[in-house]
């Protein structure tokens, strides 16, 4: 075995793994997106001049690019105060009940967006579709459509999803901000407005502007909110339209759109970058100072750690409630009366939801379970390994341009919406390429296009677990004469091994709870569990709908749960 | 390679002949083997295929019948997908939009049609080709029969684009889904009759604003901009006009069958017959096989079941779709007692292949509106 792979792992040991990264990376990011922009360009494809300049631009562009730019703002400026805000509670003051605090600030994020949407839905929709209301209306109040539909329901959505990722890299920044500096400033008698501004918003700026930016790029590339949320009022961002120009046959419009949105995203978030780099000097200031003091809340204590906990059960406990809710009563408008099991596991009775079996009969649960777990893993899996052999070729090898390639390539799945994504795989796996079979219709594409999605986060995960290992254990062991893979079996992995697992867990939750790519690669043979549960809630089965969504989010709490075990106190390494 | 080819010849005209072997075989003499088969897998664009499935499955044991219920939209781009992929996807095919189903599935030969012999007879030719159409289904103007109790509010289309019904008329969002796009096309299709129509309404001629060719586009145009509530499923909409205890509940489009879960849900949907120039479309539902069936002889089997047995109301294949507001092709099937009869039914009946040539330009007209 050593004899066979040493000749490999020589060549690896140079440029080889960077260079073979760089071509799984062309395989799985770029060669898509490329197919998509190549198929447009046909000199007999009108879509460009459809979508930028005809009757049809308005609506087909302009104005869904215009409720994008409006959600991926607004959502962004929302997570980063929201986010921030519990993050300078959590690390900078004396808040009551710290941790506790920051494991429910995390949790949102595992919550599926459309589960998010639908709780909104079972509180706040008012009788503008559906015989009835939500909560509210059963109440007697009459909600207005502004808060039922459209703009403000969506950007609230995502804020609620998106805050975690906000939380958890200021969190990380501010635990870096050097209490010698904060505890000097206050001897020479700076006000605490002075220190705020003079030494932690500094230190934080870059980890705002990337919380920020996550946040955008999540709220742009969104759909499940939008299209939950947003259609009876016809609000239509670019992914909804994506989505609707590809079911209805018109793929190059939807191709074209699926380029002007990652264009859009690319340029906010290189914009955010910019700013990043040309700040960069300060995010070295922290060096090795005393932990981070604690300001003492002193009369506003009460109230803050009442904020922080309202948000969090705003934002955790109660959707997860209302789906329950949701999912046990018959009638949307009194959601705590006449409770059922039947949704979960009544029998087929012709008298009751037409007939349709709770979904622990519904054949096609187990079957997605098992596909959504297998897939889950699998996926989980495959993007770990390939992102940390990315991280590995990253922080060992610099190889000109390859490396810079390798580092872009694998982040820019970020800034990809997943129905645009899918779509891409469609276009260059969906036919037959030379020798090899088409893949449309099996879960290998939906595989491989769900790794492609989660490298940046598996790369970061790997880079994050890769840097901690000092390369003077890795230099030894070349010294005395161990290959790549003896390296890597022997000294990489076993020491990488718990951040890898945490990492393992968020990818993997993370793909059970996407819809965003599923729904377009999804094979009819072998639903998913998200797929499920849209397919209900599309078809006006709102409690199946919540009940399959409360399955998703109960293994992704287990997983979730596992992860931080795992992780123990290095609670804020992921992301 | 002529050997090869003249092989390859010869087998593709064996099959070719053996297909239509195949389509002159009785169900009994399908049986043998569509047994060996075992499987037969049907994409479906209603959720009553879930019944077929277990009453199939009761009258043939051993053939398994794998169901997918899909949206007709949803359907067509997974066929033509697959078909470019080389798989087989479903055996048989049961589907609505017979537009897109006719030119861009028919005539490329991704399906391909097939009529059972026992009931060839009962069938009108237009039924029977180019597809085979199974019952005849709508998407006409439906109210709440509790909240209007006298009959339907609206007897004119053009009431829809009135102030007093501002925000109240719901349907699916004709871009995502193709009975709703072939609804649209209907009226513009039928522009002169919404011309006089619109004279009924408003006792002048009408006058087209810019943008608007015809009274069609006119109406569409006057319909969106009355703030129609577009959603994504009938089933939304029929809550939304269905449900009981309601004071101004809206009226939109959906399906006339659709009243047969009235008692089940609590809704009070009902029929608005009486409308100018019509309520709305009337369209057939197809049965068509994948043109290379994994399972050819359950395929056909299949389809002989979903056609009805020789009872007047066609037995257990065809009692999901024995409702009022469903009309079957067979003319041997005896009309449902609560229906409308088709003869009096105000509905448009489609032509496919007409709505097929302006469905495209009628989809850009109206993603310009929305």
């Amino acid at each position: 075995m050593t004899t066979l792979l040493g000749p490999i792992g020589s060549a690896l040991n140079k440029r080889g793994l960077t260079l073979a990264m760089a071509l799984a990376l062309v395989v799985l990011v770029a060669a898509p997106l490329a197919t998509i922009l190549v198929q447009t360009l046909y000199p007999s494809s009108a879509a460009w001049g459809d979508v930028l300049a005809s009757r049809l631009s308005q609506n087909l562009f302009w104005r869904p690019t215009i409720n994008t730019m409006i959600i991926g703002l607004g959502v962004a400026a929302g997570c980063v105060l929201l986010g921030g805000f519990l993050a300078w509670l959590v690390v900078m003051t004396d808040i009551p009940g710290r941790p506790a605090i920051a494991f429910m600030a995390t949790l949102p994020f595992m919550i599926p967006s459309f589960a998010t949407a639908l709780a909104w839905g079972t509180v706040f929709r008012n009788g503008r579709v559906g015989g009835g209301g939500g909560l509210l209306e059963g109440l007697g109040f009459a909600v207005p459509d502004w808060l039922s539909w459209g703009m403000t329901p969506t950007i609230v959505v995502l804020i609620a999803h998106y805050y975690s990722l906000a939380f958890t890299v200021i969190a990380a920044a501010l635990a870096t901000v050097n209490g010698d500096l904060v505890e000097a400033a206050q001897m020479t008698g700076a006000s605490r407005k002075r220190i705020l501004f003079g030494i932690v918003l500094p230190v934080v700026t870059p980890a705002i502007i990337a919380g920020g930016s996550l946040a955008f790029a999540g709220a742009v590339s969104n759909f499940a909110a939008p299209a939950l949320l947003g259609l009876p009022v016809r609000m239509q961002t670019l992914s909804t339209r994506l989505f609707g120009m590809i079911e209805i046959g018109q793929t190059e419009r939807g191709y074209v759109l699926a380029i002007l949105l990652i264009g859009i995203s690319a340029i906010f978030l290189g914009l955010g970058n910019r700013m990043l780099s040309g700040r960069r000097s300060f995010a070295t200031i922290g060096g090795k100072g005393a932990k981070p003091r604690c300001f003492a809340l002193g009369g506003a204590r009460l109230p803050l750690t009442m904020a922080a906990w309202v948000i969090c059960i705003l934002t955790t406990i109660l959707p997860i409630l209302l789906l329950v809710a949701a999912s046990l009563a018959p009638s949307s408008l009194s959601l705590f009366s006449d409770w059922t099991l039947h949704y979960w596991i009544g029998s087929s009775d012709p008298a009751f939801a037409r007939g349709q079996p709770g979904i622990f009969h519904n054949p096609l649960l187990l079957s997605a379970l098992t596909t959504t777990l297998i897939l889950g893993a699998s996926v989980a899996l495959a993007a770990n390994i390939i992102g940390i052999l990315i991280a590995v070729a990253l922080t060992r090898q610099k190889v000109p341009v390859l490396s810079n390639l390798v580092s872009q390539l694998s982040f820019l799945p970020m800034l990809l919406p997943g129905i645009a994504f899918a779509a891409a795989y469609i276009a260059l796996y969906g036919a037959p390429i030379g020798p090899l079979p088409a893949l449309y219709g099996t879960k290998l594409l939906l595989a491989l296009a769900l790794t492609a999605a989660m490298l940046p986060f598996a790369v970061q995960t790997g880079r994050a677990t890769v840097s901690q290992i000092s390369g003077d254990i890795d230099e030894a062991a070349r010294m005395t004469g161990a290959g790549f893979f003896r390296r890597l079996g022997a000294i990489t992995l076993p020491l990488a091994a718990r951040g890898l697992a945490a990492g393992l867990l968020i990818t993997f939750v993370n793909v059970i709870g996407d819809l965003a790519i599923t729904i377009l690669l999804y094979t009819p043979t072998s639903p998913l569990l998200a797929v499920l549960s849209y397919s209900y809630a599309s078809d006006g089965f709102h409690q199946f709908a919540n009940a399959v969504t409360l399955v998703i989010l109960i293994i992704s709490m287990l997983a979730t749960g596992a992860a931080t075990l795992l992780r123990g106190r290095r609670r804020q390494s992921f992301t | 390679m002529r050997r090869i080819l003249t092989a390859t010849a010869a087998f593709l005209m064996t099959t070719a002949a053996f297909a239509q072997d195949l389509d002159s075989k009785s169900a009994a003499d399908l049986l043998p083997q569509a047994k060996q088969e075992g499987k037969v897998t049907v994409y479906a664009f209603t959720s009553r295929i879930g019944r077929v499935e277990k009453a199939f499955e009761a009258a043939y044991p051993g053939i398994d019948m794998v169901t997918f219920d899909m949206s007709s939209t949803e359907q067509i781009a997974r066929i033509k997908s697959e078909a470019q992929a080389g798989l087989a996807g479903a055996d048989v095919i049961y589907i609505s939009d017979a537009p897109v189903v006719l030119t861009e599935l028919f005539a490329n030969k991704l399906v391909a049609p097939y009529v059972p012999p026992r009931v060839a007879g009962d069938l009108a030719e237009g039924f029977k080709s180019p597809l085979l159409a199974q019952r005849l289904s709508t998407k006409v103007l439906m109210y709440n029969e509790e909240a209007h109790p006298q009959g339907s509010p609206v007897k004119n289309l053009w009431d829809l684009t009135k102030p007093e019904w501002k925000g109240r008329v719901i349907m699916v969002d004709p871009l995502q889904r193709g009975d709703y796009l072939d609804l649209m096309t209907e009226i513009v299709l039928k522009s002169d009759e919404m011309a006089t129509a619109y004279e009924a309404a408003f006792g002048k001629k009408i006058e087209l604003t810019d943008g608007n060719e015809n009274a069609g586009q006119q109406f569409i145009t006057n319909l969106f901009a009355n703030d129609l509530v577009l959603v994504g499923s009938t089933d939304d909409v029929n809550k939304a006009i269905g449900a009981k205890g309601q004071e101004k509940p809206p009226i939109g489009f959906t399906s006339y069958s659709d009243r047969r879960d009235n008692e089940d849900e609590g809704w009070a949907l009902q029929v608005a017959n009486d409308v100018a120039p019509s309520n709305g479309i009337v369209f057939p539902a197809l049965l068509a096989l994948n043109s290379k069936p994994a399972n050819p002889a359950a395929a056909r089997l299949a389809v002989d079941f979903m056609m009805g047995d020789d009872s007047e109301t066609g037995g257990d294949g065809f009692k999901p779709f024995y409702v009022a507001g469903d009309w079957a092709t067979r003319s041997d099937i005896k009309p449902h007692k609560d229906a409308i009869p088709l003869a009096d039914f105000k509905g448009w009946q489609m032509a496919p292949e007409e709505t097929a040539k302006i469905r495209a330009e009628v989809a850009d007209f109206i993603l310009a509106l929305q």
